[in-house]
């Protein structure tokens, strides 16, 4: 079979996704240009006994590149032994802005790449007005012109079949000014194959990617001789280009009124509204809030039910010992406590969905820039951030829509500082034992509180962002352009397939860590050195004398707890964790909880010999839990462990610690980098540790 | 000869004609979506508190969000 390699290119919001869909079927995969972290989509279409491998490169307006997806697309183009270089370059346009699609078509033939041109959305040209005389485009892009509709596929097997039109000669369309010819022939000396754009494109790039350092310093110093700036050579390229092309297309495109953009403009004047905006923007954030709370609620409570019962069949229906305990405690627990996630993703992930594909999402960014950019963040972290309060999970991966690589970075760093779901199991405790259940100018102090404990989210997180900003080096300016693009109905089969992504992006990638911590705190927490773990009877008993059978057996748990490595660990962190005002019990409930922080309140359950089971929205449970913590007392103050200092100490722990290995799972992921992992981690709980610190010093 | 106006000096519904730029470190980004002299532009909505602007390129037919600035860089001829 033959191989050809099809590259479709292309702006943004002209249907490139959906008919890249239609090409190629369910026959795609999503995966990362190697080493960075730009989205690849690949899929394949068969046609008489020829396999085209096509790539959806990045969206983007020229080959000049403002971010990593402009970036790669124009290695794509530019470097012949890269894999993914296309035999062919399809250039995908809509009717409206015919001339943005012409200049980057334009760009690419005088690369010397063939390329034939698609218009799609040609079912919009009668509601926007416009009439195109195909024959004279076709004459002046020295192409085949084809007409799709990627919504209900009209167009697509033609222009499959038309993967083998045979592609003429072209000659520049543009002529470069006069006054760059000295710099451009001495720049033509360093690639004398390529042709005249190729060698005038290098001279206007400032990118080391594209070709070896030293050849970009010969680059840079003929630019110097010449006192010219890339920013310059491309300024003006684009307006001669535009001149050009605007001028060519009076006598191809007939234009009447466009009805489609009156619509358009009429829901704008609502949704963009000055004050309406903002409140139908926060009504529809709450809404989502609201479902995902909602709807996710029993659909979570499902899953761990059938994971319990998993656990118990495989439990009770394998032999007894280590390996059943590890396959059901360690491994199913692990597995579950991945997959209870998905409904909140895949809830949250269809909203976002739905708002990208309405074209809403280019209107909140609008709206929100504002008060973001002061923080070094960009309207489009509102997305993420405000996820953050659901679970900073999918929310770290929501980031993947901003473009400037410094905001995204920030936007993830700093997502976890905000209220996750999580983090209300823990609070509710605290606050339930150390704030008095009593009233506060007609509110209720715990309310209160935990209200309180949402606000410091935000303020960590955005005040992180105003520290972060100062300290990451941009590589590239802070700008801010984008398209609003009309209204449309979301494309069900976009929609779908983008929740299907990114949860399951989110299952694999995160998983794989999480599992694998799951089963090493489950080792930590099932073996000990001694044989205070393995044989705890006799140690209670001697200890106890007075204690009958039926009590020890009681104690036996929290004393294998104890002695178990994680209960070495937490009395080894003791020192550390002193300052803060907790003892190694909490230590144990610390290091355990890192897995994820909901699991704190059920290993400070086991510590207390309650049983791992408690459920803390059980009441008589909760009151069993509370009276047996408030009953504690810390052997090294000889006060309550949980008193005032400890209680607010420890709510600023968990509200700042990167208590949660699932998000850095992700974020590994999403930067591709362990080096800001690692420093979000450390960021996060260095803050943890220090706010505890002060708020535990002062109070006690 | 009229007197040029930076784009984000422009009122809300104004009319104008791109006619240059004030320098040259606006990316090139902003002359492929359209900011090229000749553009005639329409100013659509102005996000609050010196917020973002949103511009009609009319050749286009698009809209076209940018932030204050960078419109101080765009400059125009009132129609």
């Amino acid at each position: 079979m033959r191989k050809k390699t099809i590259a479709l290119l292309g702006n943004p919001n002209v249907g490139k996704t959906s008919l890249f869909n239609r090409i190629t079927g369910l026959n795609q995969k999503v995966g990362n240009y190697p080493g960075i972290t730009v989205e690849k989509r690949q899929g394949t279409a068969k046609l008489n006994q020829t396999e085209y491998t096509i790539i959806d490169l990045p969206g983007t307006y020229t080959l000049f590149p403002n971010s990593l997806d402009e970036e790669v697309v124009l290695n794509t183009l530019l470097q012949k032994e890269n894999k993914d270089f296309p035999d062919l370059v399809v250039v995908v346009s809509e009717p409206s802005t015919l001339t943005r699609g012409i200049i980057i078509y334009q760009q690419v033939r005088e690369l010397g790449l063939p390329a034939i041109f698609v218009i799609n959305m040609e079912d919009e040209m009668a509601d926007k007005g416009l009439k195109i005389d195909y024959d004279k485009l076709e004459s002046y892009l020295k192409t085949k012109v084809y007409r799709t509709n990627a919504r209900n596929g009209k167009g697509i097997d033609t222009l499959i079949a038309g993967f083998e039109n045979q592609i003429g000669p072209y000659f520049g369309s543009l002529s470069l000014p006069q006054q760059y010819d000295q710099a451009l022939n001495e720049a033509k000396k360093l690639f004398p194959l390529d042709t005249e754009y190729k060698t005038w494109m290098y001279l206007g790039l400032d990118a080391q990617n594209t070709h070896g350092l030293e050849t970009s310093q010969q680059l840079a110093s003929i630019r110097a001789k010449y006192q010219l700036s890339t920013q310059q050579l491309q300024k003006d390229e684009a307006i001669l280009r535009h001149e050009k092309v605007q001028q060519a297309l009076t006598a191809i495109v007939q234009k009447s009124e466009n009805k489609k953009l009156s619509v358009t403009e009429k829901i704008d004047e609502v949704l963009m509204h000055p004050i309406l905006g903002y409140v139908i923007f926060f009504g529809i954030l709450f809404f989502i809030f609201q479902a995902i709370y909602a709807w996710s609620g029993p659909v979570m409570d499902a899953v761990d039910a059938s994971f319990a019962f998993i656990g118990e069949f495989i439990g009770s229906n394998f032999p007894e010992g280590p390996l059943n305990d590890l396959l059901v405690n360690g491994i199913i627990a692990g597995i579950g406590g991945i997959v209870i996630f998905l409904p909140q993703i895949i809830i949250l992930f269809l909203f976002i969905a739905i708002m990208e594909e309405t074209g809403y999402m280019s209107r909140v960014v609008f709206l929100m820039d504002r008060w973001l950019k002061p923080f070094g963040l960009n309207g489009k972290s509102v997305i993420p951030l405000m996820s953050g309060a659901a679970c900073a999970i999918p929310a770290v991966m929501a980031a993947r829509n901003i473009e400037n690589p410094k905001e995204r970075l920030l936007t993830m760093l700093v997502t976890p500082f905000m209220t996750c779901s999580a983090r209300l199991p823990i609070y509710i405790v605290i606050i339930g034992l150390v704030i008095p259940d009593s009233d506060f100018l007609g509110f209720n102090l715990q309310g209160i509180t935990l209200f309180a404990m949402y606000i410091l989210g935000i303020v960590g997180a955005l005040g992180s962002a105003l520290v972060l900003n100062k300290i990451i080096k941009s590589v590239r300016n802070s700008f801010l352009i984008f398209e609003l693009p009309t209204y449309k109905r979301p494309d069900v089969k976009n929609v779908l397939n983008t929740v299907w992504e990114k949860s399951m992006g989110f299952l694999i990638g995160a998983g794989k860590i999480i599992l694998a911590i799951s089963i090493i705190l489950w080792v930590l927490g099932n073996f000990g050195p001694n044989d205070r773990f393995s044989e705890p009877e006799k140690y209670i008993a001697a200890e106890n004398p007075q204690l009958s059978e039926e009590e020890i057996q009681l104690e036996v748990s929290a004393y294998k707890t104890e002695y178990s490595y994680l209960g070495y660990l937490g009395r080894g962190i003791e020192p550390a964790i002193r300052p803060l005002g907790y003892d190694w019990k909490i230590g144990i409930g610390l290091l355990a909880s890192f897995a994820a922080r909901e699991v704190f309140v059920g290993t400070v359950a086991v510590v207390y010999s309650l049983g791992d089971d408690v459920d803390i929205e059980d009441d008589t449970q909760k009151a069993t839990l509370f009276e047996r913590m408030k009953s504690e007392i810390n052997r090294n103050t000889g006060l309550p462990t949980y008193n005032f200092a400890t209680g607010i100490s420890l709510l600023l722990f968990y509200a700042f610690a990167m208590q949660c290995m699932a998000t850095i799972g992700v974020v590994r992921k999403e930067t591709g980098s362990w080096k800001w992992t690692l420093i979000q981690a450390g960021f996060m709980t260095a803050l943890a540790y220090i706010a505890a610190l002060i708020a535990y010093q002062i109070l006690k | 000869m009229q007197d040029k106006i930076a784009l984000d000096k422009l009122n809300k519904g104004d009319e104008a004609i791109i006619d240059s730029f004030a320098n040259d470190s606006l990316p090139a980004k902003f002359y492929e979506l359209g900011f090229a002299p000749g553009s005639i532009i329409k100013v659509k909505h102005k996000a609050p508190f010196n917020g973002p602007i949103c511009i009609n390129i009319l050749h286009d037919d698009s809209l076209i969000a940018i932030r204050k600035s960078e419109a101080a860089l765009i400059l125009a001829r009132k129609k």
